[in-house]
């Protein structure tokens, strides 16, 4: 199964601090990431955040490394088309015997993909890391998204955890009765777990629909939303890093408006 | 196959927002309108979005060595109707984006459209064009199921290759990438249709009721189908 990183945003070096600071910050590091023209400014937000991530958050440096490397082979397959088809400026390296070519163009635009991915996940594992979906939930309410959406996602979020567990312990004892051996037995076990699952995930969901009627459900779940005021110094730190790596893009690569 | 966070390049990532929008809008009305009538339908559909995420963090047996998951989405979109599907795939992707690091913020709007749009509306036109035309239920889910999978990798491949033309063009870029995501996802999606198609049969055999009331099936045919099973 996999290793939730919400286990690790529940209980992190960062816990404590305001939501919407680390919301702002996460958020506005993979904007910057995404418009850098260059290179540059996507690698110093991936080193600063790693650095916030082991340092301040307190994420063991194993599990950190191990998370890195989920989004490796969609960047590489798609960085390796993109880099074969973008045909502008010298030609570096040439396959024998196939119509491949790397040219500068290519490779640069290669690169800048490169850190722009590797900028943008690590202030995404910064926003995952330390930020628990529940008070996600509570800015969301704040900013007026539709209650229905809100109440949906967080019946869905607290569900999730319960089917994950469900889906490990079917799966376990399938595989202690050898469900898995062949390839034809793998494709009908894993039928046969998926069916088990949505038919106990539905009656859980009726079970759910009664328990909240025996408790007045009227169609809202209220959570108490708890504010936590946001230092001047902290606000003041932010907004300094925000600009320096908005600064850093411009002077490495010119102003891309769009 | 989600697009990571950071690769799709500024005017793209807006613009994939931007065509995604009009579905959540008209997906959140519907939701709306179907709890204020049914005050049940809320949890019942947490649930099924939490399977689709529980589903689509598992791994799929797959033979060529390559790990991939199925996109559950097809499921889903049969169930209730691709807008509200929309939805659902829209919550599931914010979680597995931020649980699991599979897709992104940026990108959240392209991954919308190409899984949690493009691919119930397939899954959900050949179930209805099958059932209409009297085809067998479970081909129907089957071929449904496969091919929602795959349109999920063309529309995915058409993303990529208008946001990264090259100097070979669109096309040649769409080919590229298709080419590559096509190798892997052709296995990949028969198992998906294999699997939905299995679920569907649990379905029928044990909790018949769900397909009932949500109009899927009527009571004849559910009957017909345990019997072919019996």
């Amino acid at each position: 199964m996999y290793e939730v990183l919400e286990d690790f945003a529940q209980e992190n070096g960062l816990r404590q601090t305001s939501t919407s600071l680390k919301l702002l910050i996460g958020l506005s590091s993979i904007l910057l990431c995404v418009s850098s023209p260059g290179p540059v400014a996507p690698l110093l937000v991936a080193a600063s955040m790693s650095a916030v991530i082991l340092a301040l958050a307190k994420i063991p440096a194993r599990f950190y490394a191990r998370i890195l490397l989920i989004p490796v082979s969609f960047a590489v397959m798609s960085i390796a088309v993109v880099l074969f088809i973008t045909a502008d400026g010298a030609v570096l390296i040439e396959v024998p015997g196939l119509p491949l070519t790397i040219t500068t163009g290519g490779a640069n635009l290669a690169v800048l993909l490169l850190a722009r991915v590797f900028g943008g996940m690590c202030s995404l594992y910064f926003i995952a890391l330390t930020t628990p979906m529940t008070e996600v939930f509570d800015i969301l309410r704040r900013l007026r998204v539709p209650t229905v959406f809100i109440d949906l996602a967080m019946l869905t979020y607290r569900f999730i955890f319960i089917l994950i567990e469900e889906a490990g312990q079917i799966y376990r004892s399938q595989v202690m009765r050898l469900g898995y051996g062949r390839f034809r037995e793998s494709v009908q076990s894993f039928g046969m777990l998926s069916g088990a699952l949505f038919l106990r995930t539905w009656e859980s969901g009726e079970a759910l629909v009664l328990a909240m009627d025996a408790r007045c459900y009227d169609g809202r779940l209220g959570i108490p939303g708890d504010a936590r005021p946001v230092s001047f110094l902290a606000l003041a730190a932010a907004l300094l890093y925000i600009g320096a790596v908005f600064g850093i893009s411009l002077c490495t690569g010119g102003l891309v408006l769009v | 196959m989600h697009i990571m966070e950071g690769f799709l390049p500024s005017p793209w990532w807006q613009v994939w927002f931007l065509v995604s929008l009009p579905f959540i809008i008209i997906g959140l009305y519907q939701i709306n309108k179907l709890v204020q009538e049914k005050r049940e339908a809320l949890p019942l559909l947490a649930v099924a979005g939490a399977f689709v995420f529980v589903l689509s963090s598992l791994k799929l047996p797959s033979f060529n060595g390559s790990c991939s998951h199925p996109t559950g989405t097809g499921l889903g979109a049969v169930l209730f109707g691709p807008c509200i599907a929309a939805v659902l795939g829209l919550i599931v992707l914010v979680f597995q984006a931020v649980f699991l690091a599979h897709g992104g913020i940026t990108t959240l709007g392209a991954n919308v459209f190409s899984m949690g749009i493009a691919g119930p509306a397939v899954a959900y036109l050949i179930y209805k064009v099958g059932t209409r035309a009297g085809a067998n239920t479970y081909a129907t889910v089957f071929v449904a199921a496969a091919l929602a999978d795959l349109a999920t990798y063309v529309v995915t491949s058409v993303q990529l290759a208008l946001a990264f033309p090259g100097t070979a063009g669109f096309l040649g870029a769409f080919s590229a990438f298709a080419a590559i995501f096509a190798v892997t996802q052709v296995p990949l999606a028969i198992i998906e249709g294999a699997v939905i198609m299995l679920v569907f049969k649990y379905i029928v055999q044990l909790k018949p009721e769900i397909l009932t009331r949500l109009n899927l099936l009527s009571e004849s045919t559910i009957k017909k189908l345990q019997e072919a099973a019996a």
